[in-house]
């Protein structure tokens, strides 16, 4: 350990903020809203007890123990506890921060230290070097699955992980970044320029939805541009709990899109869109407040900024299907953005919309979180195929790659006829040309 | 706690419905009390009844206090261990058993959740009233050890007004049952109702049958601003001596409104003094006319604005920002210090002057807001425990409100029970009298003492004067 003073029993500085954790006044009213909670019913996996727990580390009163390394980790990062939270307490950002902590109190060691590092830290902010792997799948392969599930008990990765990995994989296309034209003009009258964050799932696994997205932005009057250099939001990361790349990644990205000139920086990515307005928060030591909350006001989910601008709808082509919407939760608990999809979806004509039960409710993605806990991600899952299958929609929109992978593959698994789509394929299914 | 006892327990209940390790232990000692915490030794959770008998003489023959919990939500420190022991938390237990459309009555065991029998009763088309503003996570046997009240009490009456029939075990390990569907029964001492708001001090209660009733058939919602308070504790007063009981009179004084605002969004007025939020029930003609009524009440008084809900889902809205307003407070400072003071209906516009009065006294920020109807104020104390010096000066705002609220007739609890909390105030309010004959009774369901130990007041041991 070094001189610096770290709060309470955290090993490490870059601790959850104190008076965030203090703000729970403990009336339980995140309890229901948990999805862990509900699945265990035990107080120390809901975010009531995590903030404790958390606080406890800083009171002085726990160690930074392995029982918390683990609940930083079941914790779905999903949000709904901020939503349900009346005193304004951020469960899930407690959590992260506890994750970058576990890193220092139980580092990993040997082979496992340099593969989270490799991906974490030269993969992932390298759009080249994922691009040049070409394939997730053949990134599995390259660096050995054999190597993995060897090493998947370290990794705590569960069981059945491997086949639920490969299975999740859509039918893959080249990549969309390389492809994509630096500025892609608007179609009929211009009513703005806007710059696309382009995500790197999006563009690995969904190049052709991402696509769309462009196609919907310039016909809906903007004009596109994707600046190549562009790199990771840095939301992997966080996840992962490792802070210090997150916050290059995140002064790359601030200084690259800050220098457009544009209206708005559209993403249709929903973890991309959470990470990218949480810079401002991330970044706040580095002083300029200004120029991250201009920042923070340009960044804009798909639907949000469609929903801004008003949708023209003179000359959509009319889709005669049944649809239903899941809410990715970092859409509408981290960005609260919830009633703008569905309002887009409406206005499509043709559409008879079903609402979906518990529509806000995660679907058990939560990035890693289905391959690290297998059985506990199945069923949050079942949970919300069970609704879907409710509805009898032909469609099941959502907006997110992450909620996108696991529910078509849930669907499939469970022989349910639902097709998932992202909301811009559907709009760019309305869209003429 | 040895690893013989754990084994025992596990062997009862299966590994996954025992919790021992720190961590646990440190999630199960708080509930929504400020200031208060202590570890329990073990956490269990039984899954049947039988479980229950098994665990309380288990418990007996440890010398193991014994914790009944729900959810945790309770406001005065009820489910907190201060002695170790074992929580005992029913969450697991949580079927809902039978709902009777001929007797008009629900069975359901202790850990089922208020608002799923709500909805439970509701698919049948019957109506649950008690409505805490912990519903939608709340347990209905913590309602029961609490008697909880809600928005809907001042038409509905509180948790006790429904209970029909109540199951489970004394501190000794006899099982018990107390009252049935029977509308009528005067067979001998009424037991159900001293467990009624017992605070887990006299028996642990498993299951529990509810009168339902038919629901409303319209529904009108008012909201009225103020631009000073004591109108609004006028307003309140003049409705009820107009001789109209709406199902709801819930007041929000501004800080209040704000930090709701702040999180719900639903437009409140941020520059009013305080809010009135008022439900009239029942046949669509009597709505309307005590809807009428109401307005013309409020427009003599002289509030500021009148406004009606828009519809259902504003109404339903509007409610549910109520229910959150202690929570939103706590969006303002670390600590909230809440407090249920309970005063005859014409003594409200005096308590909020007291209130008032006393914030000024102890310099102190003060959220209020409450059951205005049922003449029930949560005044809120916004403070930091980490200030010593605040936190005296707040505990001495209360002490001089309910020397003033009790000279007034009124009660230190409206609704969120003595517990641990307010204690020191129960002889005040009931004489050493009324406390012994407490104690005689507690020694005569539970002569063991185990059961909840330091709840409502002192062991017995100390006060037992006879």
């Amino acid at each position: 350990m070094t001189e610096k003073q770290c709060l309470g029993k955290f090993p490490l500085a870059d601790e959850p903020n104190y008076e965030g954790m203090l703000q729970c006044m403990r009336c339980g009213f995140c309890l229901p809203s948990c999805p862990t909670y509900v699945l265990t019913g035990r107080e120390r996996s809901s975010p009531r007890g995590r903030v404790a727990l958390a606080k406890a580390v800083a009171d002085e009163q726990l160690d930074f123990t392995a029982a918390l390394k683990e609940e930083a980790y079941f914790c779905l990062d999903c949000r709904a506890c901020s939503t349900a939270c009346p005193s304004g307490v951020h469960a899930g950002q407690v959590m992260e921060a506890c994750r970058n902590q576990a890193h220092e109190a139980f580092p990993l060691t040997g082979a496992v230290r340099k593969f989270r590092e490799f991906i974490l830290q030269r993969m992932l902010p390298s759009p080249g070097l994922l691009e040049t792997s070409m394939l997730p799948a053949r990134l599995y392969q390259k660096l050995g699955i054999q190597w993995l599930v060897r090493h998947s008990h370290i990794l705590k990765l569960g069981p059945e992980w491997v086949d639920k990995a490969e299975g999740m994989i859509p039918a893959l296309h080249p990549p969309l970044r390389p492809q994509l034209p630096d500025v892609v003009p608007a179609v009929g009258e211009q009513r703005g320029r806007v710059a696309f964050f382009l995500g790197c799932i999006m563009t690995l696994m969904y190049p052709e939805v991402s696509r769309q997205t462009v196609k919907v932005l310039t016909h809906q009057g903007f004009e596109v541009l994707t600046p190549k250099e562009q790199k990771c939001c840095g939301a992997p990361h966080l996840n992962e709990g490792d802070r210090s790349t997150t916050r290059s990644l995140a002064q790359h990205n601030l200084d690259l899109f800050m220098a457009l000139d544009v209206n708005a920086i559209v993403t249709d990515c929903a973890g991309c869109g959470a990470a990218l307005k949480d810079y401002e928060e991330l970044l706040e030591e580095s002083g300029d407040q200004e120029r991250l909350t201009i920042f923070r006001s340009k960044i804009k989910d798909i639907s949000e900024f469609l929903a801004e601008q008003g949708l023209r709808t003179e000359g959509l082509k009319p889709i005669e299907k049944t649809v239903t919407y899941h809410e990715p939760c970092h859409l509408c608990h981290a960005q609260g953005v919830s009633r703008q999809p569905r309002d887009l979806i409406k206005a499509i004509p043709g559409i008879d919309y079903r609402e979906l039960n518990e529509a806000s409710w995660c679907c058990g993605s939560a990035a890693t979180f289905s391959l690290k806990y297998t059985d506990e991600s199945q069923q949050i899952l079942d949970r919300k195929l069970e609704n879907v299958q409710a509805t009898g929609a032909e469609l099941l929109v959502t907006a997110n790659p992450g909620c996108h992978l696991q529910l078509a593959w849930g669907l499939k698994q469970a022989g349910l006829p639902q097709e998932v789509v992202h909301i811009t394929e559907l709009l760019g299914m309305a869209t003429p040309g | 706690m040895t690893k013989a006892t754990l084994d025992k327990l596990t062997e009862l209940l299966g590994a996954t419905n025992v919790l021992h390790e720190k961590e646990d232990l440190l999630t199960f000692s708080y509930d929504a009390t400020p200031e208060i915490q202590h570890l329990p030794d073990v956490v269990v959770f039984p899954t049947t009844s039988e479980q229950v008998i098994d665990l309380v003489k288990f418990a007996r023959e440890e010398g193991l206090p014994i914790v009944p919990r729900g959810s945790g939500t309770g406001l005065s420190g009820g489910s907190i261990a201060v002695n170790g022991g074992m929580v005992l938390c029913l969450t697991r237990l949580n079927k809902i058993l039978e709902i009777d459309e001929e007797n008009l009555t629900g069975t359901v065991q202790a850990g089922v959740i208020t608002l799923d029998f709500f909805n439970a009763a509701s698919a049948k088309g019957l109506f649950y009233p008690p409505d805490p503003g912990s519903q939608k996570i709340s347990t209905l046997g913590g309602n029961i050890a609490e008697d909880a009240g809600g928005l809907r009490g001042l038409k509905y009456g509180v948790t006790r007004d429904y209970v029909m029939a109540l199951s489970g075990v004394l501190g000794d390990g006899m099982p018990f049952t107390t009252g049935g569907k029977s509308v009528k029964d005067v067979a001998g001492y009424a037991l159900k109702d001293l467990l009624v708001g017992s605070e887990g001090t006299l028996g642990i209660i498993t299951e529990a049958t509810f009168k339902l009733v038919p629901p409303p058939q319209a529904k009108r919602t008012l909201l009225a601003y103020f631009k000073d308070i004591r109108t609004a504790g006028e307003a309140v007063a003049s409705i009820i001596a107009a001789k109209i009981i709406p199902s709801t009179l819930e007041i929000m004084d501004n800080a209040t409104i704000k930090c709701v605002e702040d999180y719900a969004n639903i437009g409140l007025p941020c520059e009013m003094a305080a809010l009135l939020l008022i439900e009239v029930d029942g046949h669509p003609a009597v709505g309307a006319e005590e809807a009428d009524g109401v307005k013309a009440v409020l427009h003599k008084v002289g509030a500021a604005e009148v406004h009606e809900a828009a519809d259902a889902d504003h109404a339903a809205q509007l409610a549910a920002a109520r229910r959150t307003a202690l929570s939103a407070l706590a969006r303002v400072s670390p600590t909230t210090l809440l407090e249920d003071a309970t005063v005859p209906r014409s003594r409200l516009a005096d308590t909020f002057d007291e209130i008032e009065r006393l914030g000024e006294k102890f310099n102190l920020k003060v959220g209020t807001f409450g059951h205005a109807g049922d003449g029930n104020l949560h005044p809120t104390v916004l403070c930091d425990e980490r200030n010593r010096d605040e936190m005296e000066r707040a505990h001495a705002f209360y002490h001089e409100l309910y020397e003033k609220v009790l000279a007034w007739g009124g009660t230190v609890s409206g609704e969120h029970g003595i517990g641990l909390a307010k204690r020191d105030y129960l002889e005040k309010q009931i004489g050493v009298g009324g406390v012994n004959i407490m104690r005689r009774i507690k020694h005569s369901f539970d002569p063991g003492g185990l059961l909840n130990p330091g709840k409502i007041f002192n062991d017995a041991t100390e006060g037992s004067r006879d």
